[in-house]
């Protein structure tokens, strides 16, 4: 099957495929998914060597559940509904969060560790962000599970407070709550990054 | 429709979730009211900062191995091969071939001869000059010649190494064979290996004794320096004693004074290294605590490097990292010694230059004051806001040395002046800079131990910074900063003033928890002993774990703190039990899957109430292998414990060590882990003691 002829179907079609056995087609889907599904457990687990393992085994997964797709149903919610799961089995199982990465992006310290620099140079723009970026990582970290959860799948997902009510299996009001919630903690933990924004 | 509820709509329609009615709504709230105007904009403004952020990404390495799973799984192959290493199926092969080898080996004994022809064969051509005696090599250091490291194992090699089942079977091959070294392919193998647990010529193994050490002098300098004596914890049988109980300790002091006796070419004094010390002072991650909590705990365990029939088992604990906001406002006074035996360029000069770093990241709401005692005390700088930082470094610079120390008037003054710019809520702080030469005068030290814990509840905190060599008096300086709810550290160098007065900064000044303590107890259903490693100061009575009026450790923002337990399994052969079983008692024990429960108590720092965290493991969270930070910490732990010579170090050298840090050194961000390895081998050089503990002499 010339593979190339994979990257015109939709998410649904191939998952058609993939239910009768088409392995290009979930390569296909591999590939349009890899990273976002890991981006997704990362944020969730916060630990790289986790991450890997859960979007492993939601590919896995994806596969070896195909036939509980429902072909009329939105593959995106889905897919994510699984990584979801995943994640929360792989804390559940470990009723802690190991850290054991080799690649790091937070450091322990104070202020969040950037490079400060002494006396005799100013701050680059490019320290300044450095900072600002540790910093928003870093009040996402503290987020709550859920909260976290909707945000990220708002924020770096692009999800709908819909689609993202029928990943989390809870209503739409609660959706607006975490998101709100969560988006009031980070307005005060980033505010002096806000207000330079409105500047 | 209050206010909350206009919020939520308005965080709603920032995300364009909002129609009709509610729309409409919104809009008008915004275009009439400032208020609404000013949270729509900061909401998007918001979004803005969180778009700007960067995801992490998958690595191209772990994609192939998902997609080769995926493979596997669609093509339904046989899941036992990785196609990353290749070199297992060498392994696999060359290990089944190197145990019928030895099998044969050892029914014939005539063969034996034999053996050195065979592995060379089987290590493809490696020759003779590459196996060196490790008790040869000690001597060939010290004679200053140097010994390749190409025992050491490169690239995809490693791989096959940090296969533990393989390495089992290596372990105890290289014990069934009794030629002394077994050389595995062409992977070098771990010195851990290559030197067979038998006692007589594994070079590094033998008992330290103190006296040895008090008693050896003969090339170093008479000096003033003073330790506690430590006494390291041993292995406990958990039928006799279940509990462990200890305060956590954050200092980092003896890790700095161990890189200064390597880098001036001395091998440490054994009761200087505190191994808690040297593993804490490496920072590693672990989770942020969510929401209240000041800080979280993680626990995790693994085969353990130096003893392969016992585990480790990691606590590790993660203060909560505060953004630049959250950190509260300082009230410094920082209280110098400027004694005559402050004079040398790595003390004052160097104290200085480390202050001068430190106030540069003061604002203007926060304040610092300059006490300083040598022969009288007195104040050189009345507390100043931290945006004069002209005045405060003209102050700092006219600072000289002379005199002798009057440590005990310059101690009361610095918390008068303390309390009388105590900022309620901040960070009131006390930083005692000297040599340890803290004469008293007049006081005794009691009385000094006693002022300090009682400033301690008026919420002015100590820190102690050490410097300088010689009169270095470390264990007076611990235990100031004990009682000080405070910490210690020991500046050697610039770059270590950097790490703990800028990069750590919040850390070393902010405590977010007080009076930590951790209980441990243990299962004996699946842990027959266990031993803690480090923390030797920091024992507790049991009873003083909920006892709130019995004073710990504190943690600081940002701060970790890692506890290591080696761990024997139950089924393990080994015995422990010192004390007879009770006659009139029997022990029932409850049934469980759990290892450990691991209970905390911490209060907050304004608080006099601890609060009670637990947590259990079980055989499930423990990995068959050691990676990343852990691994890392476990290398600092082998370390700590073949420069005391502890009995219980096993297998442990300096070459394994080595080989576990550089696997973990990640990304090493500031070359910490990098300055580690060079230190384990400049260790490995000046390491004179012999098998029997006496000490060579140079020139023997």
């Amino acid at each position: 099957m010339d593979v190339n002829l994979n990257t015109h179907k939709t998410d649904e079609d191939l998952m058609g495929a993939i239910k009768m056995g088409d392995k290009t087609a979930l390569e296909e889907i591999f590939g349009r998914y890899k990273s976002r599904i890991f981006r997704f457990a990362f944020s969730m687990l916060r630990n790289r060597a986790d991450a890997e393992d859960s979007t492993g085994d939601v590919f896995l997964s994806i596969y070896r559940k195909r036939h509980t797709f429902n072909t009329g149903a939105s593959f995106s919610p889905w897919i994510y509904a699984i990584s979801r799961n995943r994640c929360l089995n792989m804390i559940r199982k470990k009723k802690k969060i190991f850290f054991m990465s080799l690649f790091g992006t937070h450091t322990g310290g104070g202020k969040a560790s950037v490079d400060i620099p002494d006396d005799r140079s100013t701050p680059s723009e490019e320290m300044e962000k450095k900072e600002q970026i540790q910093h928003v990582r870093l009040a996402i970290e503290r987020l709550p599970y859920e909260q976290r959860e909707a945000i990220t799948l708002r924020q770096y997902h692009g999800f709908t407070y819909d689609d993202i009510s029928r990943i989390l299996e809870c209503s739409l009001e609660k959706v607006k709550i975490l998101i709100y919630r969560a988006k009031e903690q980070l307005r005060r933990d980033l505010a002096s990054y806000i207000r330079e924004e409105s500047l | 429709m209050n206010e909350e509820q206009i919020k939520q709509l308005i965080a709603a329609y920032v995300d364009g979730e909002l129609t009709g009615d509610e729309k409409d709504l919104v809009e008008n709230s915004i275009a009439d009211s400032k208020k609404w105007q000013t949270y729509y904009q900061e909401l998007t403004g918001l979004n803005k900062i969180l778009d700007d952020c960067p995801q992490e990404s998958l690595s191209p390495d772990k994609e192939m191995d998902i997609r080769s799973r995926l493979t596997q799984e669609t093509n339904r192959e046989d899941k036992t091969m990785n196609t990353k290493s290749n070199t297992m199926k060498i392994g696999i092969t060359g290990g089944a071939f190197v145990i019928i080898t030895a099998f044969c080996l050892m029914i014939l004994p005539e063969y034996q001869k034999e053996i050195p022809q065979l592995t060379k064969s089987i290590a493809g051509g490696k020759t003779d000059e590459g196996r060196i005696d490790y008790k040869e090599k000690a001597v060939l250091k010290d004679k200053g010649e140097s010994v390749s490291e190409s025992d050491m194992s490169q690239g995809a090699d490693l791989e096959l190494m940090s296969q533990p089942e393989l390495r089992r079977e290596f372990a105890k091959e290289a014990k069934l064979m009794s030629q002394k070294r077994t050389r595995s392919f062409e992977v070098a193998s771990t010195s851990h290996l290559a030197v067979a647990p038998a006692s007589e010529m594994y070079a590094e193994d033998f008992a330290y004794r103190v006296d040895a050490q008090l008693h050896y002098e003969p090339t170093r300098d008479f000096n003033t320096e003073a330790y506690n004596r430590i006494y390291e914890n041993e292995f406990k049988s958990v039928v006799d004693e279940a509990l462990s109980t200890f305060s956590i300790d954050v200092d980092t002091a003896s890790y700095s004074n161990v890189r200064r006796f390597l880098t001036q070419g001395q091998f440490p004094i054994a009761d200087s290294v505190r191994i808690e010390e040297l593993i804490n002072y490496f920072s590693y991650q672990y989770p942020q605590p969510e929401g209240d909590k000041p800080f979280s705990v993680s626990i995790d365990g693994a085969v353990c490097p130096w003893n392969t029939d016992h585990q480790l088992v990691r606590i590790g604990l993660q203060g909560k990292t505060l953004l630049a906001e959250e950190i509260p406002l300082s009230n410094l006074v920082f209280l110098l010694d400027v004694s005559g035996s402050m004079n040398s360029p790595n003390k004052l000069p160097l104290l200085k230059s480390a202050l001068k770093m430190l106030v540069n990241q003061l604002s203007a709401n926060e304040k610092v004051a300059i006490v300083v005692y040598a022969g009288a005390a007195g104040v050189v700088l009345e507390s100043t806001p931290g945006d004069d930082k002209q005045k405060i470094i003209a102050a700092l610079d006219q600072l000289q040395a002379g005199g002798s120390t009057a440590g005990g008037e310059g101690i009361k003054l610095a918390y008068k002046i303390a309390k009388n710019n105590l900022i309620v809520g901040g960070n009131n702080r006390v930083i005692l800079a000297t040599d340890g030469d803290f004469n008293i005068g007049a006081s005794s030290d009691a009385e000094m131990e006693r002022l300090i814990e009682e400033k301690r509840k008026d919420g002015i905190f100590l820190t102690v910074l050490g410097f300088g060599m010689g009169n270095y008096k470390d264990s007076k300086m611990e235990i100031i900063a004990d009682k000080g709810n405070g910490n210690y550290f020991y500046i050697d160098t610039e770059r270590e003033a950097k790490k703990v007065l800028v990069e750590e900064l919040g850390s070393t000044l902010f405590t977010i928890a007080k009076d930590v303590k951790i209980q441990v107890e243990f299962n004996p259903a699946k842990v027959k002993a266990f031993r803690l490693l480090g923390y030797e100061n920091r024992i507790l009575a049991h009873q003083d774990f909920n006892d709130d009026t019995k004073d710990a450790g504190e943690i600081g923002a940002g701060h970790t703190v890692t506890v290591l337990y080696e761990i024997v399994p139950a089924d393990s052969q080994e015995q422990f039990q010192d004390v007879d079983d009770l006659k009139y008692q029997k022990q029932q024990i409850v049934e469980s899957d759990d290892i450990m429960t691991v209970k905390l108590r911490y209060k907050n720092p304004d608080e006099d109430t601890s609060q009670l965290i637990e947590q259990v493991i079980t055989e499930k969270d423990i990995a068959k292998e050691l990676s990343g930070d852990f691994q890392f910490a476990a290398s600092v732990a082998e370390f700590g414990m073949i420069l005391r010579g502890s009995e219980f170090k096993a297998d442990a050298t300096y070459t394994h060590v080595i080989q576990l840090a550089e696997q973990s050194k990640g990304e090493d961000k500031f070359g910490y882990r990098a300055e580690f390895i060079e230190l384990v081998k400049k260790a490995q050089g000046l390491d004179t003691r012999s098998a029997d503990g006496a000490i060579q002499f140079k020139g023997q």
